[in-house]
């Protein structure tokens, strides 16, 4: 089935992009594209669920760095090649949203 | 250096013993205030300062290990349990935990409620408690077509024959 892609999918999909081979944890996501942490998740598992996304817990100790271990994404090989694919395809980003990366120098 | 772990079962046994202690001081202490008459006069104030002593700091201890404690869930052997997909990530150290949204999790397929929990509470314990309540807010709107979300893909992957696609 085709990934229906909204502005808050796109915005995921752009900050994954940005640096295809880096990983991303969802703090990190949520900050980029302003999403809020419980709306960027269920973007990330339906990406996931597509193959487009792989996820890996952080291989941390969480006692030796005080905090719990992260999960990182990052997109896949097919996956790069298809968001790309499919962003260049969709409508921008309109408003607040673009209003956003723009400020980052990204839109 | 790293501390020295207690395996599970250590660690639950000292967890009854602390809730034990926890109990014989609350009996102890609402003894004294019931019936105070029952301990000399000069040693009247015992069960209140040892008892009052005992339930603050057992339970301090107990809720400042909570975290570390191994969970009861996923241990058992479900037909999803077993199917080796529980992916709640390392030993967790549960930083911060929000009831409601153990509760939430409770309503979703076990693994991807336990990994969507811990994914919850790793990210709420790096973000400052001014942001946790927005936070929070959003994972509760999105965990209604969450659970439905999840149900549905659980409910295909039962259904279809083949491997299963790791989580």
């Amino acid at each position: 089935m085709a990934m229906r892609l909204t502005v808050q999918v796109q915005l995921v999909l752009q900050a994954l992009l940005r640096d295809p081979a880096k990983e991303m944890y969802g703090l990190e996501l949520s900050e980029e594209t302003g999403l809020q942490p419980g709306t960027a998740y269920p973007i990330l598992l339906r990406l996931e669920h597509e193959g487009w996304v792989t996820s890996r817990w952080e291989d941390v100790d969480p006692r030796a760095e005080k905090r719990p271990a992260r999960r990182y994404y990052r997109l896949t090989a097919g996956g790069a090649v298809e968001a790309s694919a499919a962003l260049a395809g969709a409508r921008r980003p309109k408003g607040a949203a673009l209003r956003r990366l723009a400020g980052r120098g990204v839109a | 250096m790293m501390p020295e772990l207690d395996s599970p079962k250590e660690a639950r046994r000292k967890q009854r013993v602390r809730v034990v202690v926890v109990i014989g001081a609350c009996a102890a202490t609402a003894s004294a205030a019931v019936d105070g008459s029952r301990f000399h006069a000069s040693w009247y104030w015992a069960p209140w300062v040892l008892g009052l002593t005992a339930i603050v700091v057992f339970t301090g201890v107990a809720m400042a290990i909570s975290g570390d404690l191994p969970r009861r869930r996923g241990r058992g052997s479900g037909s999803l349990r077993a199917s080796g997909r529980d992916d709640v990530g390392p030993a967790a150290v549960a930083a911060y935990r929000c009831r409601t949204l153990v509760l939430v999790s409770r309503m979703m397929p076990g693994p991807a409620g336990r990994r969507w929990l811990a994914e919850a509470e790793s990210l709420l314990s790096e973000i400052t408690a001014a942001r946790r309540g927005r936070a929070i807010r959003s994972y509760l709107l999105s965990a209604p077509r969450l659970v439905l979300m999840m149900w549905a893909q659980e409910a295909l992957r039962r259904v279809r024959p083949g491997p299963r696609r790791p989580r």
